[in-house]
């Protein structure tokens, strides 16, 4: 299944943007102003959804004339592209991804495909899952740098690797009995520590690393 | 800058195909889907997180009614998105000087490919067809791909070495530890804001 | 040659300017073999855009310059980390005005002669009336028992990372030129430094034109790196206390080469000068068999800038970042055991040549030294040049050896801090001619 590389999803959408010249502004400038100022950080709509690794939307104004001797040719509608990389699990669950969104964001999804033909809405879940499924393309070839590990599992293991480092960087030198105390303290509270938002870009003033006498805070998040 | 966030960066390009050349294509990319070890160089490019191909048959463009004209085109069209580490120059070298016959295998058969080398011609040529994003969303801005896989390491040494702590002797738990150290020493980059982009 | 003396000028008007520029071409060293044995003193001129500019060669000419060499490094500053301690605002007074047309470069066998060819440029200057000097800087190799070394401040020995080219008649050793396939050195390009010659792309740089006014011409980045030698000292010491392989071992951890110059790749254990004086063995190695850097940490300084086979393809993905490095240190050296202060005025001059800043310099800067991701280092900096701030580590990674233990430098300070520099374009003595005779026709 072209579209799936190990447990992730490679999930290509092309959907016809309305085409009306009354419109005004027109229908992709609309969308394209919506995009402009949506956040793309923590706030973003897919980081209030799960199963997102990376996405974008594009609006594709037209084909590409790349000159003589081949032919020029146009499009006779615009297309919003959405290409999103998801947890698609082993069996590449598409359907749970896209009725999460439906769930989860619908008024950014309404107020973005409502310039788009033939979009039901996303109030009903599996009219949505139809529509994007009608407008699915697939995926030829997939490429995947890391194709087994979730969101939650790469947020945290981010999250694991900068704790670690900095205990490892104020741990230099220590006994043996105190190091491992320090170290199951350590791991617990690692493990209590909630993982970092999806799409934030953790405050990792954690350059400066403190001797263990000090508070460790772990987590990333430090003053 | 909306084709970037935090340290990846992504690109959109669309090429023309004559649609008897899409059947090769579609064959070169089975190939490569099937036999792994032809994708190593790729691998071991490690700037990119997720990239992908789609071949868009000329008859292929989703059409819903609606009063929707249906799309009547001459040629096949290839799409590629790139979600990748670096700037836009460092990526293009790199395939340039690499992956040259890789890139012209899957790019031949789009109409006025240059040959990805030299590489000043082959940038004009992506720069034509590569069009902008408008929204970008990744759920890890800080980090790389190369730091994916390190954080991946660390988080796997970490939960066995968790896991011994609790029932070894202090000597037993230093030795362990430094083991522990030695495995992920060289995965330990910190993550973070991208340089700034030039 | 072991001392300098770079003359920064400010044109005046275009026609005493031009006149002046006549002048040099008659003084300006060529690269021609000195058949007499080397010259007293050389002279070399280069010039900014600002420079060209003031020269009034054509816009189309002066637009067809590379984006970066237009703006010059102080626009360049959030591109290159030149940031906090490094920012423009930190910089001597003559940089940050952005006022230097033409660098002189005049480096000489002896002090002597540095004063009478500096004494003659001057009387040359007030003949023409062609430009007015707005700042010198001097600079010397340092002399150990009565003998020029490569040595800097910090206590290394410099001067081995310089790439080998095509056509040059200089010996080439191995391991500065690129890696092939067998495992042998061949010469990189010529127009890796040269305009107008092959480039590793297989094809002719982007250049400016006419290609008469580029051809043989190369770009040189000068950067004034103040060295804080008492911060360099006192963290060496401190953390030489925690670590196991004693002080000299983690001052050749944090370069990749003992201090005398001794490769760690060849010689993990202790300096050797057997292979320092031997010139096919000092600069040839490759860290294929170093990956998780044992020997040489995977972050330490030649590492860093000239990876060699270290990101795989066989060094292809190198081959177009190495930079011709020129300059020499500046400041009283201070022994091992002297009291110092980071205010005394010493560190080294750094001017790099290649045939493309963004592509070469800046990358390597941007990419490899303010940053780490292509050595699998994420955001950590270069040890010795990178702008800390305070913040940052530096991992020394080891293994269960007691005298070669994994090891973390936290908290870095900056140990060098950057005072100023431009980018110049080093014309050949052709397009130098054009510029003088205002020949220089825009296609």
């Amino acid at each position: 299944m072209p579209n799936q590389n190990g447990t992730v999803y490679g999930l290509t959408i092309l959907s016809p943007i309305i085409n009306d010249e009354k419109a005004t502004p027109s229908h992709d400038l609309q969308i394209r102003k919506y995009l402009a100022t949506l956040p793309t950080g923590e706030n973003s709509p897919f980081a209030q959804t799960p199963g997102t690794h990376l996405a974008r939307l594009v609006v594709m104004d037209d084909v590409i004339y790349v000159g003589m001797p081949a032919c020029e040719e146009h499009l006779n509608s615009k297309y919003l592209i959405f290409e999103s990389n998801l947890d698609g699990g082993p069996t590449g669950d598409l359907d749970s991804y896209l009725r999460g969104l439906a769930q989860s964001i619908p008024e950014h999804l309404d107020a973005i495909w409502s310039h788009c033909v033939g979009y039901p809405g996303a109030a009903n879940a599996q009219a949505f899952v139809d529509y994007m499924k009608a407008c699915q393309l697939e995926t030829t070839f997939f490429f995947a740098a890391v194709n087994d590990k979730s969101v939650p599992e790469t947020l945290r293991a981010l999250q694991t690797q900068s704790a670690v480092t900095d205990f490892i960087a104020t741990h230099q030198g220590m006994e043996p009995s105190r190091l491992q105390a320090e170290f199951v303290q350590f791991a617990n509270e690692l493990k209590a520590t909630p993982v970092p938002p999806a799409g934030s870009m953790p405050d990792l003033v954690h350059r400066g690393f403190r001797s263990p006498s000090e508070e460790i805070k772990t987590g990333g998040h430090n003053e | 800058m909306s084709n970037i966030n935090g340290k990846v960066y992504a690109m959109n390009a669309i090429t023309p195909m004559k649609p008897w050349k899409t059947w090769v294509l579609r064959l070169i990319f089975f190939i490569l889907g099937h036999v792994k070890p032809l994708q190593n160089d790729l691998i071991n490019l490690s700037f990119i997180e997720f990239a992908r191909w789609v071949v868009v048959p000329r008859n292929k463009f989703p059409a819903l009614g609606n009063g929707q004209v249906k799309e009547e085109l001459k040629y096949d069209y290839l799409l590629f998105f790139s979600n990748f580490n670096g700037t836009w120059n460092q990526y293009i070298d790199a395939f340039s000087a690499v992956l040259a016959k890789g890139l012209n295998l899957i790019w031949r058969w789009s109409e006025k490919f240059p040959g990805s080398v030299p590489v000043t011609i082959f940038k004009e040529y992506i720069a034509r067809v590569q069009f902008d994003t408008d929204y970008y969303y990744t759920a890890y801005p800080h980090a790389t791909a190369n730091d994916l896989k390190s954080a991946h390491i660390v988080q796997a040494g970490f939960n066995s070495l968790s896991k011994r702590a609790l029932n070894s002797t202090p000597e037993q738990f230093a030795a362990d530890y430094l083991s522990f150290v030695i495995q992920v020493q060289t995965h330990l980059g910190e993550t973070g804001e991208a340089p700034v982009v030039f | 040659m072991p001392v300098a003396r770079y003359i920064f000028l400010q044109l005046k008007e275009v026609p005493q300017a031009r006149v002046l520029i006549r002048r040099l071409l008659h003084e300006i060293t060529t690269g021609q073999h000195w058949d007499g044995g080397k010259p007293q003193s050389t002279l070399n001129i280069a010039f900014t855009h600002q420079g060209l500019r003031a020269l009034e060669l054509p816009d189309a000419t002066l637009l067809s310059f590379p984006v970066e060499f237009q703006q010059g490094m102080k626009k360049r500053a959030a591109i290159l980390g030149d940031t906090g301690l490094n920012s423009p605002e930190h910089w001597d007074e003559v940089w940050q005005a952005e006022s230097v047309h033409v660098w002189l470069g005049v480096h000489a066998l002896s002090a002597e002669a540095l004063e009478t060819r500096c004494s003659a440029i001057a009387a040359l200057l007030g003949e023409t009336g062609g430009a007015t000097i707005i700042g010198a800087q001097d600079a010397a190799s340092a002399i150990v028992n009565g003998k020029q070394t490569t040595g800097e401040h910090f206590g290394y020995t410099d001067g081995f990372g310089n790439p080998d080219y095509l056509g040059f008649a200089r010996s080439s050793q191995p391991g500065q030129g690129k890696l092939m396939p067998d495992g042998s050195w061949a010469q990189l390009a010529t127009g890796e430094l040269l305009l107008g010659y092959a480039d590793e792309a297989g094809e002719l740089p982007v250049a400016p034109v006419p290609h008469i006014l580029a051809a043989n011409g190369t770009f040189m980045v000068y950067r004034k790196l103040h060295q804080n030698l008492a911060t360099f000292r006192a963290f060496l010491d401190e953390n030489a206390a925690l670590y196991g392989g004693g002080k000299e071992k983690l001052a050749a951890k944090f370069i990749g080469r003992w201090r005398d110059g001794t490769p760690l790749e060849l010689s993990p254990d202790g300096p050797d000068q057997s292979i320092v004086k031997d010139p096919q063995r000092n600069t040839n190695f490759t860290y294929g068999a170093d990956d998780d850097g044992t020997h040489c940490p995977i972050g330490a300084h030649i590492r860093r800038v000239h990876p060699r086979d270290a990101f795989g393809f066989n060094g292809r993905l190198i081959d177009r970042r190495r930079i011709t490095r020129r300059g020499l240190p500046y400041g009283r050296f201070a022994a091992e055991d002297e009291q110092v202060s980071d205010t005394e005025d010493r560190g080294i001059i750094f001017m790099a040549l290649n045939a493309n800043i963004s592509r070469q310099f800046e990358f390597v800067q941007q990419q490899w030294i303010d940053y780490g991701n292509d050595a699998h280092q994420g955001n950590d900096k270069d040890m010795l040049l990178g702008n800390h701030g305070g913040q940052g580590k530096y991992v020394i990674q080891g293994d269960r050896a007691a005298a070669n233990p994994p090891f973390v430098c936290a908290n870095l300070p900056n140990f060098v801090e950057l005072r100023g520099g431009d980018y110049f374009f080093l014309p050949s003595i052709t397009a130098l001619g054009m510029i003088a005779m205002d020949l220089v026709d825009p296609r």
